[in-house]
């Protein structure tokens, strides 16, 4: 079994209030680091979760042109799809082609492979509240079959209150580059698991935006990763089984 | 930087179901290939502003039992038929997983493109003249992508991980990629894995917009193709660690890539589908020459269809018998990657080769061997499947027997 290690970490949240309150370094979208006609053409969602990815890749100093990448999103190009929603009901409404095409979940992942030139194998996963979990756990999966490196974003922007509140009410993205290199200052965390014995004493405040901005759901690991602190369990949700990874600096 | 050292066992395919437009189980999809028959019609399940042929699923679907009704779309419908279809052996099978290694040690990853979005359509109608969603509305466990994903995992009293794919077209076959790998890497010993994808309006209007729909029944690769025929399924299929038991057919891996190049145009040298295959063969082992048949993705869109056959022929020369069985299901979109895959694996198990319905005068620039009417009495024993999707995300599988 390979050992995973996260190399870099970067969060996108326009929201500075919550940035500060969780302690995160950070900030809004990054416009220089998205060519003027993609930015154009995206949603809120796609641009959070390229800055962070961005951001975590320039942090590792890793080739993006031969990265692979897991995007994973609750709902992904959500504002996008209402558009679309609320012109059906009119036969004579004409659908935009560039809005259809970036309704789908992979939108952000297609750009990215644009953007990055990359032509590596990119993945588009969704699991309502378990979202971060599983796409930690998908990651580290592929770094089994592959010695090197993976990107890992997770991300959801502002939501129409009418869908599913209160997801959506705050934007988040956030990006790991994971490895099978130690390398660096990079931490070691074990495969995601649910533990049944892990029982969370201070979560009330990070609960709260976690049902605000599925993505959050990293915020522990986040902050693990900025402390080098040992940590026995990092949880990677909130509800139902609680998917945890165990995280080792000591190697 | 490690060096890249990519390697992949083969899992086995204990059984698989699905339904389509060509009826309900394998057989009624393997007859239908077998006689070339489309099963492409005009529209019924609801009014779009223009006319098209699709391949709708007219069975009656199975009710979603009370205690789950909020997960009851028709999406999960589809696939319920799909799981509870007895002759396919997928759900005694299931059970015989969950027993076997625990419930926590089975997942589910299910692939769709807009999962439970027909219902949420309808809901827009009651938004947009009342100013709120309908009290029926759900839309984390109806339409979000996950939704049929988790409930077939409730359904079947299943606690592994769980979650969807939705890389447009290609999500079925990426489903099954993942799946490999939750097993390969010993989270999970058993994983159901597909696509599931139904008919809605958004998709159709969508690919209108783009100028993609033909107004007839789709021709993949034919000289005068005009476009694509939509269709909805549901394809399942249960991967397990590899048995001493050797009669079942395996998965011996999916390559993917991605194109880098266009949100809904391929690239014009088909660069990503070529890597897609060649990673495909290099990760299962196998040499191009022992493939015996490829399902080709063949949407029968004019830029499709050449850019595939490029990329085929650049990875087989011609030496490979290939069809396109869109004409025959439609394009069922999310769930294409995986229906596809259980063509390949039925044409593993009846050795024969489907046709490609629609298709009278091959393309000039198709310089594939691409199979017009089905073929019995086959020796079929690697088979591959294409898939490929918005955003450029491709999907090649290799099944064997």
């Amino acid at each position: 079994m390979n050992d995973v290690f996260i190399k870099s970490v970067a969060v996108c949240c326009p929201v500075q209030k919550i940035l500060d309150q969780f302690a995160l370094q950070g900030g809004d979208v990054d416009k220089t680091l998205i060519p003027a006609g993609m930015r154009r053409r995206t949603s809120l969602t796609t641009k959070i979760a390229i800055t962070a990815a961005k951001q975590a890749c320039n942090e590792a100093e890793v080739d993006t042109g031969k990265l692979p990448s897991v995007f994973a999103s609750l709902g992904g190009e959500i504002q996008v799809t209402d558009a679309l929603c609320r012109m059906l009901p009119d036969a004579d409404e004409l659908l935009s082609p560039t809005q259809f095409h970036n309704s789908v979940h992979n939108t952000t992942a297609g750009y990215w492979g644009i953007l990055t030139h990359c032509q590596a194998a990119t993945s588009a996963i969704a699991a309502v509240d378990d979202t971060f979990a599983m796409g930690l756990l998908e990651a580290w999966s592929q770094l089994q079959q592959t010695a090197g490196d993976i990107l890992l974003v997770c991300y959801d922007e502002q939501w129409p209150q009418y869908l599913a509140p209160p997801i959506g009410q705050v934007a988040f993205a956030c990006a790991f580059v994971l490895s099978t290199d130690s390398g660096g200052t990079s931490i070691r965390c074990t495969i995601p698991r649910v533990e049944p014995q892990y029982q969370n004493k201070d979560k009330t405040v990070w609960e709260r935006l976690v049902k605000q901005a599925p993505a959050a759901a990293a915020i522990p690991l986040i902050q693990t990763f900025y402390n080098k602190k040992q940590m026995n369990l990092i949880p990677l949700n909130i509800s139902g089984g609680i998917w945890c990874t165990h995280i080792d600096t000591d190697y | 930087m490690v060096e890249l050292v990519k390697s992949i066992k083969p899992v086995s395919i204990t059984a698989y179901s699905s339904i389509s437009g060509c009826g309900l189980g394998n057989q009624a999809l393997f007859e239908t290939l077998k006689e070339n028959k489309s099963s492409l019609a005009e529209l019924e399940l609801f009014e779009i502003p223009f006319s098209t042929y699709v391949g709708e699923i007219k069975e009656d679907l199975p009710g979603i039992k009370t205690e789950l009704e909020i997960y009851n779309s028709r999406n999960s419908r589809v696939a319920l038929a799909a799981l509870n279809h007895t002759a396919s052996g997928l759900r005694e099978a299931l059970e015989v997983a969950k027993s076997k290694y625990g419930s926590h040690r089975v997942g589910v990853i299910i692939g769709t493109s807009t999962s439970g979005l027909y219902e949420t359509e309808s809901a827009y109608g009651v938004l947009l003249k009342q100013g709120n969603m309908p009290d029926d509305f759900h839309f984390v466990t109806r339409h979000a992508y996950q939704a049929t994903g988790r409930f077939l995992q409730l359904e079947l009293g299943l606690t592994g991980p769980c979650y969807a794919i939705s890389s447009a077209c290609s999500s079925g076959a990426k489903a099954i990629a993942a799946g490999h790998r939750l097993i390969d890497s010993g989270v999970c010993d058993a994983v159901l894995v597909g696509g599931v994808d139904t008919l809605c309006r958004l998709t159709l209007r969508g690919f209108k917009s783009l100028d993609l729909v033909a107004k007839q029944p789709c021709t993949p690769m034919d000289k005068d193709r005009k476009g694509i025929s939509i269709g909805e399924a549901a394809g399942l299929l249960l991967l397990e660690k590899i048995s001493r038991d050797n009669s079942m057919p395996k998965l011996l891996a999916v390559g993917e890539s991605s194109d880098a190049h266009h949100m809904s145009t391929p690239h014009p040298e088909g660069k990503g589908a070529v890597l897609a295959m060649q990673s495909a063969l290099q990760l299962a082992g196998v040499k191009a020459e022992l493939i015996d048949y490829l399902n080709l993705h063949a949407t029968a869109t004019k830029i499709n269809d050449k850019v595939e056959s490029k990329a085929v022929q650049q990875v087989f020369s011609d030496q490979l018998r290939c069809s396109g069985t869109k004409g025959v299901t439609g394009h069922t979109l999310g769930a294409a990657g995986a229906l596809e895959a259980i063509i390949a694996l039925i044409t593993l198990q009846h050795q024969f080769i489907p046709g490609t319905h629609g298709l009278e005068l091959l393309d000039d620039d198709c310089n594939l061997q691409v199979v017009k009417d089905s073929q019995s009495k086959q020796s079929v024993n690697y088979a591959m499947s294409n898939s490929f999707g918005f955003g450029g995300n491709n999907a090649s599988i290799i099944f064997a027997l």
